[in-house]
């Protein structure tokens, strides 16, 4: 809306710190709507921040301290998702346990919609992008799991790479790959399995069976996937320090016969730091998936890289967040703005600043940039009849105005549903009991109580 | 009526020119606050105290849900005088429907916010704790809070579930003047005597931002229907509209010759502001090229801070006036379609109800009444 007030032109990207939240985070990732952050801590708290006041709004506090001194509880990293409209929050954690939180209740801390346990810990879970009942979860023993909590799918699957049986020599090697990352596409229907051995496994979501398996060459261990919003691409974090961006195939739906594509994927882009061949904690797209930023794992300052990838993945911009490290990084769902998270805690919120303009504050005023010759119109100074300005005046109010339409869509996340075809078969499963995470939902205002009245 | 801010604080609306008070507003004032408050009566208009009230089978008491109108041509409203409230006792400054039209709230110079249920006219609770008079009231989009603006320099904020204050804001300066929240009802902005314009984190009960309005008295502050910005207006004449993220002033509106601005409002889609100006002309402003699209007159508006709306379903324009009628334009013609007359002094503030073809309206020291008034279209 302001955007259209005033004609702002604005950088695709951030390019400065706007604010640094005090969190003791580890991870911090927007909401679908973009109105909130929520940060997960060291010590099993996960914390939502209102961006509108830049204060937070509610605590999440489930996960146990640890009995060991040594590791102490996590949640884990990429362990923080929301569901599409932002209503449940959830959260893994190296205590063992998934934890879906509802904001919709009035109750702070939230009220928990579920808890999940498991007996080992949790690397990472999320939420089916259309369905919150279903999530995925991945276990640091290397399992992943579906867990559906829906009444006529409940239970818990397990995602099993398919093992060629005819190749002696590809089982044994097989049989050691063990899954490190897992993500659903933005779909749904698919999920992507990174494996130790450089593999990106697909499994379909509702039959669980695996439809794909792509060789990486020289990736190593896989260690973060990234989808663009449309799901059509996607990037590889992989222990060789490279980012790659592949472009994905069309997968058929799955057959009985339980067959799968053997396919080795070439990528469109490899993006790394070739002097310092640092690695990468994090990346992540921005809305449009026009531009990457990559966290690096420098040892000396926070560093984000941002890569063109219309112009052929050209390194755009490194911003420099000073010397606390970075751990995380994330783009805003429909912003140039980025939330990295550093060794201390601190959630960094980037954005493009704005020169203040001056002009602003002078009516019909405009400001340029460079002296303009000005061209005086033949007739501007002429006088002319005052009533014959009325009446021009009226005519010109002649025309109708419309006030009420153009309102857009106040949340950017609209049904995909529809776009992706009402009779896929994948999707109208996925929609089946659907979770009561409504539209227009708005969290309610808690007040402050300590410095009341 | 010529009182000063100082004194008679609460009375919405600075006077143009004279600043002078008479001498025995002081006095006047000390009794009124120590003399307990009139009886709060509540009457229907058709009858008089000692009459029965009127059957309910009569369809003014049954106000019907706005209809999609197919006439041909314009819709011509016909509002008929609905109920009478009374209950406060100094000059009333503002009235606004709460989100889902089942209550009224107005607040007055008597440092008082009344709680109104806006079917039967009944008051439902009334709010203490200002020290002065107030000037200004606003509803949370979610219906949960209230929040007022007074002289006593504070913003305070109250609950509807236990109708309690919950924090009292304070940061303005001087008398703070006009009030509103957020669509998100996570801030507050307001608006007063201090020139500024500070938006306030609700939970918190925490200034965010200070705006360096302007250069006069602000008169309004509002946001825009997704939050994104803040419309002020102020006595300087012009109309501001602020970048709620960053606090940076976008754009000035201002008109050739600077009438003082009394009060603004977006349009429902932001397009569009409504301003009303104390030249006695109410102007929609596009907010895009910064020009004025329409103009209405014919009302009264030189002295004080008039509220302005849209009427029920949108079509038209309603405004009080000092001739202590309320006016209706049409939207898209700019003609008057309909006069209310009744009050008996100048009417300050008029509200749509969100939801019905009902229209509110409250008027100053003589009349001291708010007024429910309900279309009733007319046959053929």
């Amino acid at each position: 809306m302001n955007r259209a007030v005033a004609n702002l032109f604005t950088s695709p990207y951030p390019t400065a710190i706007q604010t640094s939240l005090d969190s003791y985070a580890s991870i911090a990732r927007y909401d679908p709507s973009g109105r909130f952050i929520v940060a997960g801590r060291v010590d099993g708290i996960a914390i939502v921040w209102d961006l509108d006041t830049k204060g937070p709004v509610r605590t999440c506090e489930g996960h146990v301290k640890g009995i060991t001194s040594v590791e102490c509880v996590a949640i884990s990293s990429c362990g923080l998702l929301w569901s599409h409209n932002s209503r449940y929050v959830l959260t893994s954690s190296k205590d063992w346990n998934v934890i879906v939180w509802d904001l919709a209740s009035d109750s702070e801390p939230p009220r928990r919609r579920s808890t999940i346990r498991f007996d080992v810990p949790v690397v990472f879970a999320s939420f089916h992008p259309k369905n919150s009942k279903i999530i995925l979860v991945l276990l640091s023993s290397g399992e992943v799991y579906i867990v559906d909590q829906r009444k006529e799918y409940k239970g818990r699957y397990e995602l099993i790479e398919a093992l060629d049986e005819s190749d002696d020599e590809g089982q044994y090697n097989r049989s050691r790959s063990a899954p490190t990352a897992a993500r659903f596409d933005p779909s749904g229907k698919h999920v992507f399995v990174g494996t130790t051995l450089g593999t990106l496994l697909v499994f379909n979501t509702r039959t669980k069976t695996m439809i794909a398996r792509h060789k990486i060459a020289g990736a190593g261990i896989i260690r973060g996937l990234e989808f663009v919003a449309s799901g059509r691409r996607i990037v590889t974090n992989s222990s060789d320090r490279v980012l790659r961006q592949f472009n994905l195939p069309v997968y058929a739906p799955p057959n009985a016969d339980g067959e799968y594509i053997e396919q080795e994927l070439e990528p469109t882009h490899r993006f790394h730091d070739p002097i310092s061949k640092v690695s990468w904690h994090a990346m992540s797209y921005s809305p449009d998936g026009e531009w990457l930023a990559g966290g690096a794992a420098d040892d000396a300052a926070h560093k984000i890289y941002i890569w063109d990838l219309a112009r052929e993945g050209l390194l755009a911009s490194t911003l420099d967040g000073g010397r606390e490290l970075l751990t995380y990084v994330h783009w805003h769902p429909h912003k140039p703005s980025i939330a990295s998270v550093t060794n201390l805690g601190n959630i960094f919120i980037w954005h493009c600043p704005t020169d203040e303009r001056w002009g602003a504050f002078a009516g019909g005023f405009e400001e340029v940039d460079e002296n303009v010759e000005y061209e005086e119109r033949e007739d501007e100074f002429d006088i002319e009849d005052e009533a014959e300005i009325a009446r021009r005046k009226m005519l010109e109010e002649e025309e109708d105005v419309d006030i009420e339409s153009g309102v857009e869509e106040v949340n950017g996340t609209a049904d995909h549903t529809r776009q992706n075809g009402e009779n896929d078969e994948d999707i109208l499963w996925a929609l089946e009991e659907p979770d009561d995470d409504m539209k227009g939902w708005e969290l309610k205002v808690i007040m402050d109580e300590e410095d009341g009245v | 009526m010529a009182v000063t801010m100082e004194v008679d604080g609460g009375d919405h609306k600075p006077p143009l020119e004279t600043l002078e008070p008479p001498p025995e507003q002081n006095g006047h004032d000390e009794a009124h606050s120590r003399s307990p408050p009139p009886p709060e009566v509540k009457q229907g208009v058709a009858s008089t105290a000692l009459s029965p009230p009127p059957p309910p089978d009569s369809s003014a008491q049954t106000p019907a849900p706005i209809p999609e109108l197919k006439h041909v041509g314009p819709y011509k409203p016909n509002y008929k005088p609905h109920l009478i409230l009374s209950g406060h006792s100094r000059s009333l400054s503002s009235i606004k429907f709460s989100p889902d039209g089942t209550m009224l709230a107005s607040c007055a110079a008597d440092k008082l916010i009344k709680l109104w249920d806006a079917e039967t006219g009944d008051i439902i609770k009334t709010f203490e704790g200002h020290t002065e008079g107030i000037s200004d009231v606003a509803w949370s989009a979610n219906g949960e809070f209230l929040a007022s603006a007074s002289d006593d320099k504070t913003v305070r904020l109250w609950s509807l579930e236990n109708f309690a204050v919950l924090k009292v804001l304070h940061g303005h300066t001087n008398f703070v003047f006009c009030v509103n929240f957020s669509p998100s009802s996570k801030l507050l902005a307001s608006g007063g005597f201090d020139e500024s314009v500070r938006v306030w984190d609700v939970a918190r009960g925490k200034t965010l931002k200070t705006l360096p309005a302007h250069s006069d008295p602000v008169t309004a502050v509002t946001f825009n229907h997704d939050g994104t910005l803040i419309g002020s207006c102020s006595m300087d004449g012009l109309i501001r509209l602020w970048d709620t993220e960053s606090g940076q002033c976008l754009k000035t509106l201002a008109d050739d010759d600077n009438p003082i601005c009394s009060h603004i409002k977006f349009t429902p889609n932001s397009r569009f502001i409504l301003a009303s100006t104390q030249d006695s002309t109410v102007r929609l402003w596009n907010t895009q090229t910064s020009k004025c699209v329409k103009t209405y007159t014919g009302h009264t508006n030189r002295t004080y801070c008039i509220f302005t709306d849209f009427a029920p379903g949108r079509k038209h324009i309603v405004s009080g006036s000092e001739d202590m009628k309320i006016y209706l334009w049409d939207l898209q013609t700019r003609e008057i379609v309909q006069v209310l007359e009744g009050h008996r002094d100048v009417v300050i503030a008029v509200a749509s109800h969100p939801t019905r073809r009902m229209i509110a309206s409250a008027a100053m020291e003589k009349d001291l009444t708010i007024r429910l008034w309900i279309d009733q279209p007319m046959e053929g």
